[in-house]
């Protein structure tokens, strides 16, 4: 008979294998789910691929999808290097957001100016969104998720107060929404904006910094063992609030990106999931910065996915359920390649 | 074959003689094999396990007494051989299948769930235990098997209000009431305090004498020597040898489990002749209370000299740990004062201490001076990444740290083909090498060294005494945590004894007497003296 043991070590081959498999299952599902709506396979499969990656629509697409995922990628992986967990990054991005559009609405200066005010004005209010979480987190034990989770709809309500009364565009009377904004970030290539070459080098570079910098020792030691930490004489509480504000700035930044080079307008709604798909963003890179840019790719192609069924009539939630599938898959296959089969003859 | 004739092996089948003539053992072990992958566990292991009969497992760590264990407790399979009980050839497909057939163990941590009452406790492991409860009736059950025992329990105290003796009862009263004859215990004196000893004593006697079989796993030979009717060495997962223990003595027991013969030493004379000795650490009235508000340290003073070895005696879990964490920094005491080399340290943290050349080897070192889930590399310069070579101005240098971690692991002794593998899959033992020289490197006024030979065997410890020793006859200071009298009286210089979070007395090498010591320890006064 066949007896399995957990290994302490899990090698990252195995990983790799299993998430293979995990996204194979997942396919599988989705295929098994399209068929019983009674749509044609090949067709839908065919059209996902080509409305994806085959036109130039497709790509602009995931190249604005991939943006904002990134930064709020970066944002919960960066927490999570110190053991937190940051579930509001869309409120921080939210609040980056409101503060870059109230540059972009109300501050009369030319671009240049303009946007590096506007993308330190998006730092700071994401910051301040984390800061009074993780404050409490540090210094009175006060679990981050929670707090960090209801600031969300406090700035989501934010957001849809401003732009339904004081901000409200009077001059299209678009609804929920402001005014278009003159000030945007310069494009790259048609209505691909600097953001996304931005949001790449960020990310590379929170990389190297944390792998070769003493404060990314001394956060990974924190994340992983805090007595241990304190014993090694850091002082666990400041690591921790700078971490978790860092986070913040970070997720305010890629709000900024979202108002200023992809959207235009402030509206509710704007943040789209992001921070919430940026949870598993970074859930998907695990202890790598560097597979942030695979992991927001991925989550970028599964939102275009959604878009495209949702032209053959298939729900818009489509999206969350293949979201919650691939995190369901992934983490029962992160644990089941941790066993192996024990020998049992020599 | 001629290893067969070697009268180590004849005794093996030998009947205590007591049993009258024909009686099987009640398990025997016949060729057990056991392998994993790249290691082999257990081979040709064959021993018989009589009712009536207290048989002590002796070897080192890694020699392969837990498998050998968990192939007895339907844990794993062997691969090879089998399990005869009564007679009758058996195989157990789960832990289940070994309860039910009378097979229990005492683990070296408890199983109880610490939250519930002892009568709660109790019912978890009970067949019987009806749909709905009373906790009268649950009461009254646990009396009434404790009774049968002859076990003293209190069956409406919560677990974790128990001493970890009263908690080893409850856990050997649940296996005894699941029906146990053949009763295994993995380290059981490792937490009690000598009085406690004695009555674990007497209740496994009492139940050996009552037709019962007891698996003694430990370290510790004398405790095999007091207790024990038979004693079997595993080494390198085979036996080693099998004998009766008024039939043998200590040494040949060490040669046997460590394939040579070591002397544990009695004594490690100065090299050189002590130098200066001026005050290193210096506690002044120094008290602590925990998170909980208990008071664990009643106000003491005491001083720790340059060159010596201070040593901490006392039952676990009163006060040492609580002290050695004040000594290096990382606890804040409730009042007193700490002083380093002189320089009183209020308000300043184990990175002052660190700074200052204090070394600590906590007692629970996987959680308190690892972490885990990093890798070895990261682990082994945890107390030097501000420093140079790894560290300079804001940055942390990979390779000089990778560089400073391969020299560390050769003067830890410790082989890991790859520095980035996670701390936890080192074994216990290597991680405990690899703070100890860490921590080692780093004391250049003192180490603190809680337990130190936990989880070390005895070659092991042997090294680790000395390396004490060394950084005495350096001039440096040792303060040295041990539960082991004998450790202590080897080494130490002077001995201080804590019961109850009170210093009883500090007693100078020429006044260590076993006994007197041990009274101290469980809270008597020396009887007039000091």
């Amino acid at each position: 008979m066949s007896r399995r043991t957990r290994l302490a070590v899990v090698p990252a081959r195995r990983i790799m294998i299993g998430r293979a498999l995990a996204l194979c299952a997942v396919a599988v599902v989705l295929a098994i789910v399209l068929v019983l709506l009674g749509l044609p396979l090949g067709m839908v499969c065919g059209l996902v691929l080509k409305s994806t990656f085959g036109t130039v629509f497709g790509l602009e697409n995931l190249a604005l999808y991939m943006t904002p995922l990134l930064m709020t990628g970066a944002a919960v992986w960066l927490a999570l290097r110190a053991g937190l967990w940051n579930i509001g990054a869309e409120g921080q991005f939210l609040a980056g957001a409101t503060a870059a559009a109230a540059v972009g609405l109300f501050a009369p200066l030319p671009a240049p100016v303009a946007l590096p005010v506007a993308m330190l004005a998006s730092l700071v209010a994401g910051g301040a969104w984390s800061a009074v979480p993780a404050a409490g987190r540090a210094w009175l034990g006060v679990s981050e998720i929670i707090t960090t989770l209801l600031l969300n709809f406090i700035a989501t309500y934010l957001v849809y107060y401003l732009v339904t009364g004081p901000w409200a565009d009077h001059v299209t009377d678009a609804q929920v929404s402001s005014q278009r904004m003159m000030l945007a970030l310069p494009s790259v290539y048609s209505v691909v904006h600097w953001g996304g070459p931005v949001a790449l080098a960020l990310v590379v570079a929170l990389g190297a910094l944390l792998k070769r910098s003493r404060f990314g020792y001394e956060l990974s030691l924190c994340g992983s063992n805090p007595d241990s930490a304190r014993y090694a004489g850091i002082r666990v509480a400041p690591r921790l609030f700078t971490a978790l504000v860092a986070s913040g700035a970070l997720a305010g930044l890629g709000g900024m990106m979202e108002v200023l080079g992809t959207v235009h307008r402030l509206q509710g709604g704007l943040a789209h999931g992001y921070g919430y798909l940026g949870i598993v963003v970074a859930l998907l890179a695990r202890q790598s910065a560097y597979a942030l840019i695979p992991a927001a790719f991925l989550m970028a192609v599964i939102l275009n996915t959604g878009i495209v069924l949702q032209t053959l009539q298939v729900s818009a939630s489509s999206v969350l359920a293949i979201t919650g599938l691939l995190v369901f898959a992934v983490a029962v296959s992160d644990e089941l390649a941790a066993y192996v089969r024990l020998e049992t003859k020599s | 074959m001629s290893e067969y004739l070697h009268d180590a092996n004849a005794v093996q089948g030998a009947r205590p003689e007591s049993l009258p003539a024909g009686t099987p053992p009640l398990l025997s072990l016949s060729g057990i094999a056991k392998y994993f992958p790249g290691v082999i566990a257990n081979k040709d292991v064959s021993i018989d396990f009589y009712p009536g009969e207290i048989h002590a497992l002796l070897g080192e760590n890694g020699a392969g007494k837990s498998t050998l264990m968990n192939v007895v407790t339907g844990l794993y399979q062997a691969d090879e051989g089998e399990l005869i009980l009564d007679g009758y050839g058996v195989t157990f497909d789960g832990p289940e299948a070994a309860i039910r057939a009378g097979i229990g163990m005492v683990h070296q941590h408890f199983k109880l769930v610490s939250r519930f009452t002892v009568a709660e406790n109790l019912a978890l492991g009970w067949s019987e235990t009806r749909r709905w409860l009373s906790a009268a009736a649950l009461a009254e059950r646990a009396q009434a098997e404790a009774k049968r025992f002859g076990l003293d329990i209190r069956p409406d105290a919560p677990i974790d209000s128990l001493t970890s003796g009263e908690q080893q009862r409850v856990e050997i009263l649940r296996v005894l009431s699941r029906g146990a004859r053949l009763l295994i215990l993995d380290e059981p004196t490792a937490v009690l305090s000598p009085l406690e000893v004695g009555e674990l004593y007497a209740a496994l006697r009492r139940f050996r004498d009552g037709g019962g079989a007891v698996i003694l796993i430990s370290h510790k030979l004398d405790e095999i020597m007091a207790l024990a009717d038979k004693v079997t060495v595993l080494r390198h997962g085979r036996v080693a040898g099998s004998h009766r223990v008024d039939k043998t003595d200590p040494a040949t027991l060490v040669t046997e489990m460590i394939g040579r013969p070591v002397e544990q030493k009695t004594a490690y004379p100065r090299s050189a002749p002590r130098g200066r000795a001026d005050v290193v650490l210096a506690l002044e009235d120094v008290s602590f209370r925990d998170s909980a508000g208990r008071l664990r340290l009643h106000p003491l003073s005491l001083d720790v000299r340059a060159g010596e070895i201070f040593g901490i005696a006392g039952v676990t879990g009163n006060g040492q740990s609580e002290l050695a964490d004040i000594l290096a920094g990382l606890s804040i005491p409730l009042s007193g004062k700490v002083h380093v080399a002189g320089t009183a340290m209020q308000g300043r943290g184990p990175g002052e201490f660190r700074k200052a050349g204090i070394g600590y080897v906590p007692e629970d070192r996987l959680h308190k001076a690892l972490a885990p889930a990093l890798g070895v590399t990261e682990n082994a310069v945890m107390r030097v990444f501000r420093t140079h070579p790894v560290g300079g101005r804001m940055a942390y240098h990979a390779a000089a740290a990778r560089d400073f971690t391969r020299s560390l692991l050769d003067q830890a002794r410790v082989t890991v083909a790859d520095p980035s593998t996670p701390m936890r899959g080192l074994s216990g033992g290597n991680q405990q090498r690899l703070v100890l020289a860490r921590e080692r490197m780093i004391s250049h006024l003192a180490l603190i060294a809680s337990y130190p030979s936990r989880g070390l065997d005895i070659g092991a410890i042997s090294l680790m005494r000395e390396a004490l020793a060394e950084i005495r006859d350096e001039g440096r200071a040792v303060v040295l945590v041990s539960e082991d009298l004998d450790e202590l009286m080897a080494l130490s210089d002077r001995i201080a004894v804590l019961c109850a979070g009170r210093l009883m007395t500090i007693v100078d090498r020429s006044g260590f007497d076993r006994a007197t010591l041990g009274a101290l320890m469980s809270g008597r006064d020396a009887g007039g003296g000091a």
